[in-house]
This record gives structure tokens, C-alpha cells and sequence, in this order.
């Protein structure tokens, strides 16, 4: 398994994503400016740039925070651009938040249930009268959730308030919630940004693992560089609002712009580093040194 | 038509001790994120404390002495409570503020029980009459006072080092603090302007045709906290023209009140809270507020 | 759909580590032989306590229903409001005119249904929640701080519409609330004479039993809620509204269903109350009662069922018994006699405790309880002590570490 061809069983109902000349401004600035790419499906795809190319922007635009002014965000027959929030959830789009976004008073497996919110029923009434069907529903999403606490390590401690947990084992919950939603489109901002290289190394392994084993698709946003190098199939790099690259790993390295980009903000990457980050750790070696 | 110019002028009087009181409550709002129900009973122990003092200290004295009392109770409580929340959630600021105005009106009300305290405004009662129009003098300095005011206070925080520190840590706190810009002075000072603010409005407040200083000055008080809010929380002039549509709102409804009597007597009480209402249902950040932007 | 791709990753978990399930939060048999014995008190507490007790119990029980009611919303949604007393008001009026004869005391010309009074404290629920259905719009629109402003208005367009519609609310000088009756039994004096084990159970004792047995309803149903998903939604909306309709949270029609199941509680807890009082004036339902009622729940804690109905207790009582025992407490005093009068002490003692919680015990009497109860299990406090001081803005002071520059391999 190496590279695009990964994506060997893709999931029959994940579209690809089209994001065409999509514009964000706020007030007189220009967050945006006509960025367009393509999200084959089972891929893992990567955005990175420099801090302010616009990424988390992009993402919010993604998942229905923002709007854009102009252009469009196709997933099969939806409209992102046009959709509200909790509608794009609705059709399996997630999403885990760079700034962690849980509720530090709940426990794991309560953050976890929110992800199962679209798939479940159960209103005020059926909830607070214990009505049969909510704590039916209660109980088979429980054990899906579960399953993937187990999956992302989180196992021991889903019943331990979120608040106190490491922030490695929060920044697990953040992704573990948003696969909570079975998702067929995966967002993940920055996973592993402040986590040690133990902890970065197996959310990598994760992610390649959600990948092959779900056929779902991934839209990374990371500062990582030899994470973004080693996983994805496909990078688009943006810088002040603009796409300045897209294609494999290995052309956007070699990209002129890009190396300027990255040379020019004095941030981030070090480029011959990055290309070796990614020779050494290949997707198909990774699982072999963690586990 | 004399009636209504008249109304008008009454309500533009009113409007802008309202916008005063407003003008208050988004600077607390812009310098330290809290929503400041304290300001109803700040302005009723501005007004308490003049009364009480005028026999003293004589009028002028008296009214400088109170109002420099209200910015002193207002430094208080930021620097004794808010200023230990800092980072603390915003509905818990309001809440704590709930709990100083329970104290502070508790008191007050014991204290002035069911008198009305007579506050010896030079002025009196004497009104005064432009053209058709009749106006007591009263409100006619308040009018010109106010206006002063508002305009050295928009002077002070456009240029000002203290204006431009608090419009830094009201766009954002974290990088003002970064730039050397001290967040608890600035709320501090916030709270010393907002109490100012609403220690000249009591002087006005409780002068003619208001007959003195009673408890019911706190609600009237009250009727400025949708004057912040239509206009925007954090929009200062928003605070102006909500005080004067509040106030002009509030003066024609009570002054054609026999027209609206099948909505009931008193019904003026309630045209700004109505006002308000009206506003946010089209637009919910006020008229000039700025939709929040969410970061995450 | 996502059954098939569900047991693929499960298998792999299973397979990475067979055998390793998460514990149970551990299970004491204590708490429910608790729970029972004191329900057993209560109920035969109507033996041996006099009237005031009772009495002030269903006034309490009326509150606790409020408060319940008026934390789902500010506690567990961060919605701020101040308009509570005005949902309760509309649940009073409602009951007292559904339930109330048409007739004239003195110059009122009253007009009134004469329905079963059990319509009236359905009708009470039912209208304050229409009440708040319409508010909604904008309740649901606003930020939780613009709100507590904004609701402001609610209580004061009440408090206008009570003191003109005279007819329905008995206007300035309020009118009487009918008693309450079930099937044919009436919960006052008589109709029918009644005694057990020869006590007899009059108005007092039959209320208590009504008040009771709402305030367990209320409780249980909230507690329900909180615990399975529209609660885990509004809690989660609270901390981050952003993040609560990316998990697919419809956000306005949450604050919305909230707003109104809790203007329903304050209509329930409205009609107890005038019930309680057996009478309802405009100046009961004005801005200090919604004040009342949130120093109930930032006392109990904010976003705690249990806390809410401790806060009730405390704020709701405490007047009545200064009153009782004026005579006795230093400081307090009769009105004229250069003390405090009851209801004054009452207030500063409120005033100050809300700035002492807010302060120092952001979780109120329900996070001491919990810090006590975990104390008497495990002496060291642990790293579990914390997690019940964990406010709503504890994720921001997770320490935030630089994103990671450059490669880690």
C-alpha cells in the first residue's frame, strides 16, 4: 500500500470534494481569494501554509462556519457553501477543532455521545420521561462509542471528565468525537499540533488506520510537516488567501513558490527537512515503528 | 404640532440622560466583557448621596461630592470583585454584578425609605420656553451638560492614550496585553468614566419634573439598559442613539398616552423595553453592535 | 449505512486490545437506601410538623420547580434570563382565571372560566410555554448576555400587562387564586374532612403531598434530560456553540426548545406559587422575583438539578423563617424598630452570598456536596477533585503549547 493508490476500498458513497474559487472576506481583508481543489475519494488530503495563509478559514468554510462570498464547496450533490453547520454534520461531515472545543465538565464517553447527535432521535420529551426508545438509542450508541474510545486508546477512560485528561489524550477525544459521527468526510485541524513524538506518531498511525479501514476521505490542516509529508496523498498549499501549490508530496516540495513561501515567512519548514521527514517515514513504515 | 415639538424636546431631554447612562454600560461592556447590572443602583446612590449632601455642602458642591461618590463605588467593585474574574465567564461577571446591585439597592431603599429626597437644583422648577415650545430648565442644562459630556468623552476616546487602550483591549485582549497595554487599568478606568457617567445623569434624573430622589429611580434607570442594547453593546454611539430613540419613544407614548389608553395607563413605562424588542427581533446585535466573529 | 465500516474499526480495536473494558463508574448501594428513607421522611413529616413547616415546604417545593426550570436554561445553556418572573406570572394569571368564577369584589369585574383546576395548572404550564415559544425568536437569536438584557423586557411589559388587564389579573390590587382540587378532591380545610392516623389533613398537609410530588417530577424529568442527548446538546452549546452545530446541533432550535420547557417549569412553578399565597398581585412578579430566582441557582450551582433545588430551598425559606424568628436573631429586627426588617436581612444576605459563590465556589452548595461527598471515599481529594471546579472556560486554560515547528521524525 503506498501513496494515492491507497485508497484501494473506498467507501461507494463518499463523493469527491470540490472547492472551486472560493472567496472569505471579513470586512475590507481577504481571508480567501478564489482558492480551488479537489478531494478525490479515500484520500488523505493536506492544507498547509504559513500561520494566516488561511486554513482554519478554509475549514470553517468547509463545515459551514463561515460563508463565502463567491465560488463553491461540492460533496456530491450538496452545496457545503449553501448549508448551515449541523445540516453539513448531517450528512457526514465532521470535523475536530485545533483549540480544543470539549465540555471539560463531561466525561469522555458524554463528549463522544454528542457525535452520535445526528444519528440519534430522542427529544426533550422521550428524554426526560426515559421513554423506552431513548434509552434503547442510549445504549446501542454507547457501545459504538466505545468501540471507538477503544480505538484511539481512550478506552480507560471514558468515564473520566474531560477537563483533567493530559491534553495528548484531549486533542484523541477532539478526533475520536468526530468519528463519532461516522463521518464519510473527515476534517481534522491540527491533530497533533503540541503533542510529543510518541503521541504524534500514533495519531498518524490513527489516521492512516481511519483511512483504510472506514474508505472515508481526510482533509488534514497541520503544521507537522513530516506528518504531512508521510501521510498524504495530495497537498494543497495556501499563502495569504491564495493557493500558491497543489499535488503530491513530492511536487509541491520541489514547488519554487512554495520554498519561497516557507523561506520568505521564516516559519515552519525547512524544506530539504521536510522531504526527508517524508522519505523516512513512508505511510506503509510507519505502523512498523510505533507498535 | 406644538404638542409634538414639545414631546420631542422632553424626549430628545430624556434621551440624553438615557445615553449617558448607556454610554456607561458599553464602556464596562468594551473594557472588561461585563454586562453591568449595577448601574441601576449606582445611579440611585449618585442621586442619594447629593440629595443628602446638598444641605451640607451647598448644591454645587454636593453634586461634584456625589458624583465623584458613584465613580468611587464603581472603581470598588472592579477593582474588589471584577477585576479577581478576569478570564471568568461572561455570564458569571453579569451574575456577580446581580449580587452587588441586590446590596447596594437593599440599602439604599432602607435608607431613603418611603421619602422623596429634595435635590436643591438651583434651577428648580422653572421652565423655560423656546418659540411654543416649553421645556424645564432642568432638563434644557441636561441636554447641554449630556451633550458636553458625550462629546468630550468621544474626543477622550478616540485620542486619548486611555481611549485607544480600551478600544485595543476590546478588539483583543490577549494582543493588547502582549503590547504592554495593562487590561486592569484600563477596566478600571473603564468603571471610573461608566460611574462618572452615571453620577451626572442621577444629578439630572431626579430634577424637574421628577419631584426628587425616590427608589423608582431605578427603573427608570433600568429603561437605559435597552438603550445599550438596541444600540449595540459595544457600539458607543450606538449607546447615543439608542438613549435618544429611547427617551423620544418613551416621551411621545406617555404625552399622547390618552390615545393609547386601550394599551393600558403607564404605558410610556414600557415603549422602551417594546422599543427595544422591535430591534433586536430584525437585527439581534443592536443596530450598530458587531456580529461576534467566532474564532476556534 | 455505517454499520458495515462500524464493525471494521471495531474488529481492529478489538483485535489491538482484546479484553480491556472501561469500568463503570462504581455504584453505591448507599445512595438509593438514602434517597428512600428520606422520601419515607418527608412523607411523614405531615404527622408530626406544624402548619408553618408545611406550608412553607410547598412554598419551597413551588420554588424548587422555578429553579429547576430557570437552570436547564441559564446553567446548563449559559443563556442568561431575567424574565422568569414573568413566565411564572403568566402561569398564576392563567390558573387563577381558568380555574376562578367570574364575579366583582368591590369595583373589579372579575371574569373567570370555573374550569377544573386541574385544567388551570395544565393551561398555566401550557400558556407559559406559548409564552416563551413566542419569545423565542429572539431568545434564540441572541447571545446568552444580550438575552439577559433583552429579557428584562419580558418582566416589565408583565408587569404593565397585570397591572391594565384588569379583568383577568385583578389588576392593582390582584385577585384571589381559586384552591386546588383533583377528581373532586380538594386540596384545602374541608370537602372532605379527612384525618389520618387522627391527625387531621388540611389545607397545609394536602399541599404539601401536591408539592412534593411536583417537585420530584420536575426533578427527575430534568435530570433525564441532562443525562441523555438533547442535554449532552445544550451543555456542549454552552461551552461552544461553534463546536456544538459542527457535531450537528441545530443551535437555534435548541435554545429555543430550551427556552421553553423552561418557561413550562416557571409556569408550573408559577401556579404553585399562587397557590402557595392563595392570592397573586402584580408586585409578587416583578424584577426582584427573577432576581430571587437566579441567586437560587448560582447558589445550588449553576447547571446542577440538584443544586437548583438546594438554592430553592435556602433562598425560598430563609425569609420565611427570619420572619418566624425575628424576635430571636440579633440584628433582625421589625421594621420600625431600627433593625432589619426580615426581608432586608434576607436580601444582603443574598446579595453577598451570590458575590462570595460567584468568587470563590463557582459551583455552589452542589460542588461543596460533591467535593464532601468525594472526601468521605477517597481522603487524598485526586486528580478527580478538580473536575468538579471544571467551569465552561476551563478549555481555554489548557495549556496551549506552540504548534510543533518543523519534523518530529
Amino acid at each position: 500500500m503506498d501513496g494515492v493508490s491507497a485508497a484501494a476500498d473506498v467507501r461507494s458513497d463518499v463523493p469527491p470534494v470540490l472547492v472551486e474559487d472560493v472567496t472569505v472576506r471579513f470586512g475590507a481583508i481577504t481571508a480567501l481569494s478564489q482558492v480551488s481543489f479537489t478531494v478525490e475519494p479515500g484520500t488523505i488530503h493536506a492544507i498547509i501554509g504559513p500561520n494566516g495563509a488561511g486554513k482554519s478559514t478554509m475549514f470553517n468554510v468547509l463545515s459551514g462556519v463561515y460563508k463565502a462570498a463567491e465560488g463553491q464547496v461540492r460533496f456530491g450533490e450538496h452545496r457545503l457553501d449553501r448549508m448551515r453547520p449541523y445540516q453539513i454534520a448531517g450528512i457526514g461531515v465532521a470535523r475536530s477543532f485545533q483549540n480544543i472545543a470539549l465540555s471539560p465538565a463531561q466525561s469522555v464517553a458524554e463528549n463522544l455521545m454528542l457525535g452520535r447527535h445526528h444519528l440519534t432521535r430522542a427529544g426533550f420529551v422521550a428524554a426526560g420521561l426515559r421513554l423506552p426508545r431513548a434509552t434503547r438509542e442510549g445504549r446501542v450508541h454507547g457501545g459504538r462509542v466505545a468501540e471507538i474510545a477503544e480505538f484511539l486508546d481512550l478506552g480507560d477512560k471514558l468515564h473520566t471528565p474531560v477537563g483533567v485528561l493530559s491534553y495528548g489524550d484531549q486533542k484523541r477525544v477532539e478526533v475520536a468525537r468526530a468519528l463519532c459521527t461516522e463521518p464519510r468526510l473527515l476534517l481534522l485541524d491540527e491533530p497533533v499540533a503540541g503533542m510529543n513524538a510518541e503521541e504524534t506518531d500514533r495519531m498518524a498511525e490513527a489516521v492512516l488506520e481511519i483511512r483504510s479501514a472506514l474508505g472515508i476521505s481526510v482533509i488534514l490542516v497541520e503544521h507537522d510537516m513530516g506528518m504531512v509529508m508521510s501521510l498524504a496523498d495530495r497537498v494543497t498549499v495556501l499563502d495569504f488567501g491564495r493557493r500558491i501549490a497543489d499535488g503530491t508530496p513530492a511536487e509541491v516540495q520541489s514547488d519554487p513558490e512554495v520554498i519561497r513561501a516557507y523561506l520568505g515567512s521564516g516559519d515552519e519548514i525547512d524544506p530539504s527537512e521536510a522531504a526527508e521527514a517524508a522519505a523516512a517515514a513512508h505511510p506503509s513504515e510507519t505502523p512498523g515503528t510505533t507498535s | 404640532m406644538t404638542q409634538f415639538l414639545s414631546l420631542l424636546l422632553n424626549g430628545i431631554s430624556l434621551g440624553a440622560i438615557y445615553a449617558l447612562i448607556a454610554l456607561g454600560f458599553v464602556v464596562i461592556f468594551k473594557a472588561s466583557e461585563v454586562v453591568s447590572f449595577t448601574q441601576g443602583s449606582l445611579l440611585l446612590l449618585g442621586a442619594y448621596a447629593i440629595a443628602r449632601l446638598s444641605d451640607p455642602l451647598g448644591f454645587y458642591l454636593a453634586a461634584l461630592v456625589g458624583i465623584a461618590i458613584t465613580a468611587l463605588a464603581a472603581f470598588v467593585i472592579e477593582r474588589l470583585i471584577i477585576n479577581r474574574l478576569r478570564g471568568a465567564p461572561v455570564i458569571s461577571l453579569a451574575i456577580v454584578t446581580i449580587g452587588v446591585d441586590i446590596i447596594l439597592l437593599t440599602e439604599l431603599i432602607r435608607r431613603i425609605g418611603s421619602d422623596i429626597l429634595n435635590v436643591p437644583h438651583p434651577w428648580g422648577g422653572d421652565s423655560v420656553q423656546i418659540g411654543d415650545v416649553g421645556i424645564s430648565e432642568n432638563r434644557l442644562i441636561a441636554i447641554i451638560v449630556a451633550g458636553l459630556l458625550i462629546a468630550l468623552f468621544f474626543l477622550a476616546f478616540k485620542f486619548s492614550s486611555w481611549g485607544v487602550a480600551m478600544r485595543a483591549s476590546a478588539e483583543d485582549g490577549e494582543t493588547a496585553a502582549l503590547m504592554g497595554i495593562r487590561l486592569g487599568r484600563v477596566s478600571a478606568l473603564a468603571w471610573v468614566v461608566a460611574g462618572i457617567l452615571t453620577g451626572v445623569a442621577a444629578l439630572f434624573l431626579v430634577g424637574s419634573p421628577t419631584p426628587g430622589v425616590s427608589p423608582s429611580a431605578y427603573t427608570v434607570a433600568l429603561r437605559a439598559f435597552p438603550a445599550a442594547i438596541l444600540g449595540g453593546l459595544d457600539s458607543t454611539g450606538g449607546a447615543l442613539v439608542g438613549g435618544l430613540l429611547i427617551g423620544v419613544a418613551e416621551s411621545l407614548a406617555a404625552g399622547y398616552q390618552d390615545d393609547l389608553l386601550f394599551l393600558g395607563r403607564g404605558f410610556g413605562d414600557v415603549v422602551p423595553y417594546i422599543v427595544m424588542i422591535a430591534v433586536l427581533l430584525v437585527r439581534p446585535s443592536g443596530l450598530f453592535g458587531t456580529r461576534e466573529l467566532t474564532r476556534v | 449505512m455505517s454499520e458495515s465500516t462500524a464493525t471494521a474499526t471495531a474488529t481492529r480495536g478489538a483485535t489491538r486490545r482484546a479484553g480491556r473494558t472501561a469500568p463503570a463508574p462504581r455504584r453505591s448501594y448507599l445512595r438509593p437506601l438514602l434517597l428512600a428513607v428520606a422520601l419515607l421522611v418527608l412523607l411523614a413529616l405531615p404527622l408530626y410538623v406544624e402548619e408553618f413547616w408545611l406550608r412553607t415546604g410547598f412554598a419551597v417545593a413551588g420554588a424548587i420547580v422555578g429553579a429547576i426550570g430557570l437552570n436547564l436554561l441559564v446553567g446548563t445553556t449559559g443563556q442568561l434570563s431575567l424574565a422568569h418572573a414573568f413566565f411564572l406570572a403568566v402561569g398564576a394569571v392563567t390558573y387563577t382565571f381558568v380555574a376562578g368564577e367570574s364575579g366583582g369584589i368591590g369595583l373589579a369585574d372579575l371574569r373567570g372560566l370555573g374550569w377544573p383546576p386541574l385544567v388551570g395548572m395544565v393551561a398555566g404550564v401550557l400558556l407559559a410555554g406559548l409564552a416563551g415559544l413566542l419569545f423565542s425568536p429572539i431568545a434564540a437569536r441572541l447571545r446568552g448576555i444580550y438575552l439577559g438584557v433583552a429579557s428584562l423586557a419580558l418582566v416589565f411589559i408583565g408587569q404593565h400587562v397585570l397591572n391594565s388587564w384588569t379583568q383577568v389579573t385583578g389588576g392593582f390590587n390582584g385577585r384571589s387564586t381559586p384552591e386546588f382540587s383533583l377528581f373532586g378532591f380538594t386540596f384545602g380545610n374541608t370537602d372532605p374532612d379527612l384525618f389520618v392516623l387522627e391527625v387531621p389533613f388540611r389545607e397545609a398537609e394536602r399541599l404539601w403531598y401536591l408539592g412534593l410530588a411536583l417537585a420530584l417530577a420536575a426533578y427527575v424529568f430534568a435530570r433525564n434530560l441532562l443525562r441523555s442527548r438533547p442535554g449532552r446538546a445544550l451543555e456542549t452549546l454552552r461551552d461552544s456553540e461553534v463546536a456544538a452545530s459542527v457535531m450537528g446541533v441545530n443551535v437555534q432550535r435548541y435554545k429555543g426548545r430550551v427556552f421553553l420547557v423552561s418557561s413550562m417549569y416557571a409556569g408550573l412553578s408559577g401556579v404553585m406559587y399562587a397557590l402557595s399565597i392563595g392570592s397573586i398581585a402584580p408586585e409578587s412578579f416583578g424584577l426582584e422575583l427573577s432576581v430571587l430566582y437566579l441567586a437560587m441557582i448560582v447558589l445550588g450551582g449553576l447547571g446542577s438539578v440538584g443544586g437548583a433545588a438546594l438554592g430553592a430551598l435556602f433562598v425560598s425559606a430563609l425569609p420565611l423563617v427570619f420572619q418566624r424568628y425575628a424576635d430571636a436573631l440579633p440584628l433582625v429586627g421589625g421594621a420600625g424598630e431600627g433593625g432589619l426588617a426580615p426581608g432586608e436581612a434576607a436580601r444582603y444576605l443574598f446579595g453577598l452570598a451570590i458575590i462570595l459563590v460567584v468568587l470563590f465556589q463557582p459551583t455552589g452548595l452542589a460542588g461543596l456536596a460533591a467535593r464532601f461527598r468525594r472526601r468521605g471515599r477517597d481522603p487524598g481529594g485526586g486528580p478527580a477533585d478538580r473536575s468538579a471546579s471544571a467551569t465552561s472556560d476551563s478549555t481555554t486554560s489548557v495549556p496551549s503549547d506552540p504548534p510543533a515547528q518543523g519534523s518530529t521524525s
